[in-house]
């Protein structure tokens, strides 16, 4: 493809609100990645997401708006799993795999009971950005505003609870209603996350912008403002990259990731 | 006659208190805690006045931390009463940011990207977090001069020493005023040169602060020179008083098993107390 169809081809409406989606999608998951990481939380998000394969077929099965009852049961989920991790002695990755599993086979359980056309799994696990709506915007940004919104009322917070959860108690802090507002935003950006860019990758988006800015910052605000910017910018390239090779651009966004990561830690390793 | 001088001392004491209201900093009565099927303390009670100091002392696994963890509300009490400044439950919550606590533990991840300074301003409440930048910066620097850390402000948390580790943690508490500060074995994982500046230092900024201090230690030594009450613990409280009276060759026999080498009140930093 020449250059002037490559950029035709971002002249079209559909391809300007994929590079938007991509772009929010890079800045919430860096920003909630980054508190991630630094939680242990990371299989929450593959375990979440997994899930989701259930919610979707919970909802076709039961003809319900899939976007809606995908975040619902997303956030049902997510707190569920933090609570048996609370009430249970096993472990926060045992509670995460047993979870992870069981939701999958019930999921591929009732996807078998689905009549009709049944070609939307692939869609499921790889996800279309292209196909982003002008709702999926607005609800994007109205999440990327509570969340921002969030960290302006309780950041110092979030910062002590993620560093030591006695010292932030001590404190006074309201612990376990911050750390249940942090899984459902969690909860419903890795739901948004999904319809663009499929189960299997979505994790992608939480860990690799937040794990690249970890390799390079020594203080927190600019880690998660290194985090949600490497998350921006990958989200734009990745896009270009995918129009321009016609590349799948879900893979092609988290692939540009993943380079970022390498180029960054090989970096830091010869500094 | 003799037998009745801590009996009178008490009485003067609870007198004193009445004629002057004050108010003890800290309650406890009838503390029972279980972990798990385990009773770890059994029946506790006892006060803190303001401005003292005081150590829990005990052998391992007498409920030492268990103990102060439940006053500090990390750990759900059986039974029992524990006050704060008189208050208690919902009540105590506009008080909470007057204590201050420097863990026995503090397991963090080596790469946590945060700074000495930003760990030392996480003590600042939310509002002076985010507004008061300028001042918000001086109080930093000066609490980390004042347990002399000012180079290391701008160091990674991970890159500290267990000592200064934990001397950031006092940092951490100086930013705002507190009344109560609450140290469980503050010294463990810290070298004797460490343990003894740490001890001069806390001591230092007690007088200067006007702190009331619980702490849980394994060093007498330390305990008489600078501690001006103890608490012996075996699950069930054992003795209460000064340093002179209650750590007796005959008392620490009963607490610990075996006899406390007789010159455990001159300081020989490299020994201490847990290997007997």
């Amino acid at each position: 493809m020449n250059l002037p169809d490559v950029l035709s081809l971002f002249s079209l409406p559909f391809m300007q609100r994929a590079i938007l989606g991509g772009v929010l999608f890079g800045i919430l998951g860096g920003i909630l990645g980054s508190f991630l990481i630094l939680r242990r939380l990371s299989l929450f998000g593959d375990t979440v997401g997994h899930s989701a394969m259930l919610g979707v077929v919970l909802a076709a099965l039961l003809e319900l708006p899939s976007t809606w009852t995908l975040i619902g049961f997303t956030v049902a989920f997510g707190l569920g799993v933090i609570y048996l991790i609370d009430k249970t002695d096993l472990g926060s990755d045992t509670v995460l795999c047993i979870s992870l599993s069981g939701s999958v086979a019930l999921g591929t359980i009732g996807f078998s009971y689905l009549k009709g056309y049944r070609g939307n799994l692939l869609s499921i696990l790889f996800g279309d950005i292209l196909a982003i709506s002008n709702t999926d915007l607005i609800l994007l940004l109205l999440l990327l505003s509570v969340t921002l919104a969030w960290l302006m009322i309780s950041l110092p917070e979030q910062i002590l609870l993620t560093l030591n959860s006695d010292l932030a108690i001590v404190k006074g802090l309201p612990v376990r209603s911050h750390r249940y507002l942090f899984i459902v935003l969690l909860a419903i950006t890795i739901a948004l996350t999904i319809r663009a860019v499929g189960i299997l990758l979505v994790n992608g988006f939480l860990v690799i912008p937040a794990a690249t800015a970890r390799l390079i910052c020594q203080q927190f605000v600019p880690f998660l403002a290194t985090a949600a910017g490497v998350g921006a910018l990958s989200g734009v390239m990745g896009m270009v990259i995918s129009g321009a090779f016609d590349l799948p651009s879900g893979p092609s966004i988290v692939l540009v990731q993943l380079f970022g990561f390498l180029a960054v830690a090989l970096w830091c390793r010869q500094s | 006659m003799f037998r009745l001088l801590p009996s009178l001392a008490k009485s003067l004491n609870s007198m004193y208190q009445n004629l002057f209201f004050i108010q003890p900093i800290v309650t406890v009565k009838d503390l029972s805690v279980m972990r798990g099927e385990y009773l770890a303390v059994d029946n506790v009670s006892f006060e803190l006045l303001p401005g003292t100091h005081t150590a829990i002392i005990g052998p391992n696994g007498a409920g030492k931390s268990t103990l102060i963890k439940t006053i500090l509300g990390l750990i759900e009490k059986r039974s029992g009463e524990v006050k704060l400044f008189n208050c208690s439950g919902r009540q105590l919550n506009r008080f909470k940011t007057e204590i201050g606590y420097i863990p026995q533990k503090f397991p963090f991840d080596r790469t946590f990207p945060l700074t000495v300074s930003e760990l030392v301003g996480l003590g600042l409440n939310t509002k002076q977090w985010w507004y008061d930048r300028k001042p918000k910066y001086r109080i930093i620097q000066q609490a980390l001069e004042q347990v002399h850390l000012s180079k290391q402000a701008k160091q990674k948390i991970g890159t500290l020493s267990g000592g200064e580790l934990k001397r950031v943690l006092l940092a951490y508490c100086l930013v705002v005023p507190r009344r109560l500060l609450v140290l469980d074995e503050a010294l463990a994982g810290v070298d004797a040169t460490g343990e003894m500046e740490f001890a001069a230092l806390l001591n230092n900024l007690k007088q200067e602060q006007n702190w009331t201090i619980l702490e849980v230690s394994h060093d007498l030594d330390l305990v008489s020179k600078y501690c001006d009450s103890v608490i012996c613990l075996n699950r069930q409280l054992l003795y209460q008083g000064s340093p002179q009276d209650t750590l007796t060759p005959e008392n620490l026999l009963q607490i610990y098993g075996s006899l406390v080498s007789p010159t455990c009140h001159h300081h020989e930093p490299t020994r201490r107390t847990e290997s007997f």
